[in-house]
């Protein structure tokens, strides 16, 4: 009953709050791909092993937990692109609806092992109507189980029905993220950042414009600059001409 | 040969569900990883340390010039860049067994084992704990991307700030993530 009435009084908040506020709130900092915290409006949205928690921010320092919503085992990334939420966990993709953002609703699961036999981590990043998932195999996960990484594109256009267009393989890829037509990927296998053209998202084109980085993790694209996390350090890289990109800083050793 | 039909069936359904945590088997002795625990009190300490260098980075987090990074189980590092041939390590906030974090404003909210807590960090070197929600993460109580016998967490001995290389005597939790 204590649980309703909270749950009523954030709705009615969700209805009275200025949605400008809640913009700027959010408005004002980026994670990398990798993450388990995002924040959209007034709410965060926190993943726990196997259930996404909603936290309403109305009051910033003191968070309220509204909501749990439940999922399979082995939730990873969060990343929220155009009013929806893109889960990546270790067997699916999930797209939650939060036209309500107190209460997500899963809108679509897109199974990567029952439909391209994949199982994995990691990160997605989403562009217009396609989503780009990374899914690392570790080495010898669950036994002798065939160990491959893997580029995975959906086509997102139907958010309650996501469909695989495209699989690239990689070595142990980690972080994502894009600038225009382009694609980079944290490729901690082969010591790149590779330069992927997406301008046809069904058939994406490896460039030449790739970087050599040791043990590179995650990365933000910030206007025309991109910063480059590894395990040890970071770069900031000058992002303007993706044909020629530019290191113009780095962690001073 | 018992070993073996017992596990062909368990790599069977961790193909399946893909979940792989952690199974009981007899006791096992050898190398392994044991955690490194942080004391009930010493988990509530949050503030400011001098900056360190970065051992093993996470989520990392950008505003304006200023790059926020994970330590693992230790804290977060912070940077700024505002000249970007000299970056500048600026600060670091302490918070034990913290795994992940996010920014809005000046607040910032991260995990630290079982609890979501709140942090102040409108004054970069003196950051405050605002408010702390107990009880609601669930921590993955084995060792991350890590396939092998471990020490199995025993929370009476605190919370897990990280896991160490260790010779192990009789125990009984095994990873085949």
């Amino acid at each position: 009953m204590k649980y309703l009435l909270l749950f009523s009084t954030v709705f009615l908040c969700f209805f009275s709050c200025s949605q400008d506020d809640s913009l700027e709130l959010a408005a004002n900092g980026k994670s990398g791909s990798i993450t388990r915290f995002a924040i959209y409006q007034n709410y965060m949205y926190v993943l726990n092993l196997h259930e996404v928690q909603t936290y309403d921010l109305t009051q910033k320092d003191h968070p309220v937990l509204v909501n749990k919503l439940s999922t399979d085992y082995g939730l990873e990334t969060i990343t929220i692109y155009d009013g929806s939420v893109f889960l990546g966990s270790t067997t699916a993709l999930y797209i939650l609806d939060i036209s309500n953002p107190a209460a997500p609703v899963i809108q679509s699961k897109a199974d990567r092992l029952a439909q391209i036999g994949f199982t994995g981590c990691d990160p997605v990043v989403v562009k217009d109507n396609y989503a780009y998932s990374t899914v690392k195999i570790i080495a010898n996960r669950c036994g002798t189980f065939s160990a491959q990484s893997a580029l995975i594109v959906y086509d997102i256009s139907d958010k309650s029905n996501p469909q695989v267009v495209g699989q690239y393989l990689l070595n142990t890829p980690n972080g994502l993220g894009f600038k225009d037509q382009y694609l980079f990927i944290c490729d901690e296998g082969s010591d790149q950042l590779l330069v992927y053209d997406i301008s046809d998202p069904t058939s994406l084109i490896q460039t030449t414009y790739g970087l050599n980085i040791t043990d590179p993790v995650d990365l933000i694209v910030d206007g025309q600059k991109m910063i480059v996390s590894s395990k040890t350090s970071f770069e900031v890289y000058d992002v303007s001409d993706v044909a020629h990109l530019k290191k113009i800083g780095e962690i001073a050793k | 040969m018992m070993m073996r039909i017992y596990l062909a069936p368990l790599i069977c359904l961790c193909i399946l569900l893909s979940s792989c945590q952690k199974e009981e088997r007899d006791f096992y002795s050898g190398m392994g990883k044991k955690p490194i625990y942080v004391s009930a009190t010493e988990l509530r300490n949050i503030g400011n340390e001098a900056p360190r260098p970065i051992v093993a980075s996470g989520t990392i987090f950008l505003r304006d010039s200023l790059l926020f990074m994970l330590e693992q189980g230790q804290g977060i590092h912070v940077f700024s860049f505002q000249d970007s041939l000299n970056t500048t390590n600026l600060a670091f906030f302490k918070i034990p067994a913290i795994t992940d974090f996010v920014i809005s404003g000046t607040t910032l909210y991260a995990d630290s084992w079982r609890d979501l807590v709140v942090i102040d960090i409108s004054n970069l070197q003196a950051i405050k704990e605002t408010d702390r929600i107990s009880n609601v993460i669930n921590p993955a109580l084995y060792p991350p991307l890590y396939q092998g016998p471990f020490e199995c967490v025993d929370e009476t001995r605190g919370a897990v700030m990280g896991w160490e290389d260790a010779d192990l005597e009789n125990v009984k939790c095994i990873s085949t993530n």
